[in-house]
């Protein structure tokens, strides 16, 4: 097991920079899980940690050495990839056994650590298969056995569950979790899916264009989010983000939404100056108004129901506006409906513009 | 299979189609079996003759056949051999790597293809010449083992069969730069092998022009030049000639049968790709 960590790294492809000036540590045993929209950089990043691609500048440390010059495999890591890269002329126990005769193991040693693999990933009966003639789950629990078999310093998955449908992805994403739970290496996890990451990991990295967002734990990062695009991108359904303006009339702070509308903030929650401001309210947090003496409250029309079983996502529409509900007390309402939300203080987001 | 009207006249066209290509080559075992003056006689015989065994030993007597025959199989296998290795290995540096004037030096590669062969064969005489390697076999197989053809219809095949990421993934499981082109990439291009290599045993077993020019010594010629250098305006014993060429086809015709089913996945593959 190792620690990773950046110092500094940039990387350009041309005179295209795709990286900027990365900052990361990643503690021994951490699950760490790189999220951001697809183009910004996360394939590359994951590539240089490998030692697949040289960073342009900057360090990249392993257990506190200097490893930017050595080899993949010096570095002892293992990668599952997006498109499993499974070798298709060799079968499945040569495929997972290809690194360990590399190594120069003797088959019987091979043969016994690619069954321990093999049982922990439930492989048993396709070993001798090829590659081709497996399902997409499997061929993923194949490229997961390849890695697991070499008992790496440090694992790094990049997308390795995007290529399956919605329901084996929720299954493989237990999997990783209880491996992980159980072997404790080191691993570097990389999506496009914030449930992904958020589910899996101890920490989460958020990246746009090459640059890190924001880095914390799920809880932290839903509860704080450092700034809009963090906060539009982690929750679902996605929080609602509107134009406003921040006024502070002795301790209270209040924030006016373009069709007048009054929404108290918790003063300390929100260190900015008066002035323009983005308020961010999360679907999960607009509650039906039941009264008429709630407070904080915002109107609008019902404009589509869309149930989803433990809860119904409402659009409202309110000065113009289209505001996200996840309303989870299913009271029966009708389009075009006038309706009150509230929200609570200290559940609004306040963002500088 | 239907019978239907058009799937009958497809057969007749084809079969036609092959019973042209088939006819020289069983005249040629044809006229193996006869006299001189059995073949000049008019009509000419459509019939397997007797004189079988004359002919044979005529052959033998004019040229030293089985070693003409042997020193044409070792020429046309160290080259097709040679090319298949360096040809695939050259593809394979031009697919993985990236290096300065990659594509200039690729460029340069395919346009060297475009020159035609003969307008070569002064500057090559006098390179073999210059590197005192005339009159030997070597000299006929060894220059054409890295030729650009071969390297590009490997590379282009790479290019269809072989993701980036296999090549990361065995880098990540530890194998050398030989490793992978040993170990992932050759078992990945085998039908393009197949066909380069059955297009380079083609082409050296039926080379004449190289030998003509490059081997003096009569123990030396390979089959293309000793059935020649026995034709003379008067008097060839065309019998023996016909049968040893009959014989010098045997084995392009075994290797075909042995690589066919490789070769067309070769020359059809990106076509079909699905
Ligand atoms: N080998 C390369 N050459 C040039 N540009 C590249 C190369 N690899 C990636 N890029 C560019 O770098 C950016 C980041 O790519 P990537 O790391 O694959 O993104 P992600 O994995 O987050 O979707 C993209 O804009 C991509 O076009
Ligand atoms: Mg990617």
């Amino acid at each position: 097991m190792a620690s990773v960590e950046l110092k500094n790294l940039s990387k350009s492809f041309g005179d295209v920079e795709v990286l900027h000036q990365l900052n990361l540590t990643v503690a021994e045993g951490e699950f760490v899980a790189l999220v951001g929209p697809s183009g910004c950089g996360k394939s590359t990043l994951l590539r240089i940690i490998a030692g697949l691609e040289e960073a342009s500048s900057g360090d990249v440390l392993m257990d506190d050495k200097w490893v930017n010059d050595l080899t993949p495999r010096e570095r002892n890591i293992a990668m599952v990839f997006q498109s499993y890269a499974l070798y298709p002329h060799m079968t499945v126990e040569e495929n997972m056994g290809f690194n360990l005769r590399i190594s120069g193991l003797s088959k019987l040693e091979i043969k016994q650590r690619v069954g321990e693999a093999a049982d922990i990933l439930d492989l048993g009966e396709l070993m001798k298969r090829k590659p081709s003639q497996l399902s997409g789950g499997q061929r993923q629990r194949v490229a997961m056995g390849r890695a697991l078999v070499r008992n790496p310093d440090t694992f790094l998955f990049d997308e390795p569950l995007s290529n399956l449908d919605a329901k084996l992805r929720v299954q493989m994403r237990e999997e990783i979790k209880r491996l992980h739970q159980k072997v404790r290496t080191t691993s570097i996890y990389v999506t496009h899916d914030q449930i992904e990451a958020m589910t899996l990991a101890d920490r989460v990295v958020i990246m746009k264009d090459g640059r890190i967002q924001q880095i914390g734990t799920p809880t932290e990062l839903y509860q704080n989010p450092a700034n809009v695009f963090v906060a539009g991108f982690i929750g679902s359904p996605s929080m609602n983000l509107l134009d406003g303006k921040l006024e502070t009339k002795g301790k209270t702070k209040k924030v006016i939404l373009s069709d007048g509308t009054k929404l108290n903030v918790r003063s300390n929650s929100c260190p900015l100056n008066d002035g323009d401001v983005i308020v961010g309210l999360r679907p999960e947090h607009l509650h039906l108004a039941k009264g008429k003496t709630e407070k904080n409250t915002l109107t609008g029309t019902v404009n589509l129901i869309e149930p989803t079983g433990a809860q119904n996502h409402l659009k409202i529409s309110m000065a113009g506006k289209s505001l996200a509900v996840a309303d989870s007390t299913l009271v029966p309402l009708a389009l075009d409906e006038t309706i009150k939300v509230c929200i609570a203080p200290e559940q609004i987001h306040v963002f500088a513009k | 299979m239907r019978r239907t009207l058009p799937n009958i006249s497809l057969h007749v066209v084809m079969i036609i189609g092959v019973l042209i290509t088939i006819f020289p080559f069983v005249w040629v075992a044809i006229m193996g079996t006869h006299s001189r003056s059995d073949i000049f006689s008019s009509p000419p015989p459509f019939y397997f003759g007797d004189n079988l065994l004359v002919n044979y030993e005529k052959l033998l007597d004019v040229m030293p056949f089985w070693t003409v025959l042997f020193n044409s199989l070792f020429v046309s296998v160290m080259g097709t051999a040679g090319a298949v290795f360096f040809c695939s290995m050259c593809a394979y540096g031009f697919f993985a790597y990236d290096f300065r004037g990659k594509n200039i030096v690729f460029g340069v590669m395919i346009a060297s293809m475009m020159v035609p062969p003969i307008l070569t064969i002064i500057p090559s005489f006098l390179t073999i010449k210059f590197l005192g390697i005339l009159d030997t076999h070597f000299a006929l197989w060894f220059p054409g083992i890295a030729n650009a053809f071969g390297i590009f219809l490997i590379r282009q095949y790479m290019v269809n069969s072989i993701t980036r990421d296999l090549l990361d993934a065995a880098k990540v499981d530890g194998a050398s730069d030989f490793r992978i082109y040993w170990s992932v990439v050759l078992p990945l291009i085998k039908p393009a092998l197949a066909t380069l290599a059955i297009v380079m045993f083609i082409g050296l077993w039926n080379n004449f022009l190289a030998p003509l020019i490059l081997i003096s010594t009569p123990d030396k010629y390979v089959l293309t030049l000793a059935l020649r250098s026995v034709q003379s305006v008067a008097n060839s014993p065309w019998g023996a000639i016909m049968l040893g060429t009959f014989l010098s086809m045997v084995p392009l015709l075994l290797a075909f049968m042995f690589f066919s089913k490789q070769m067309m996945a070769g020359l059809t593959a990106g076509a079909v790709k699905g």
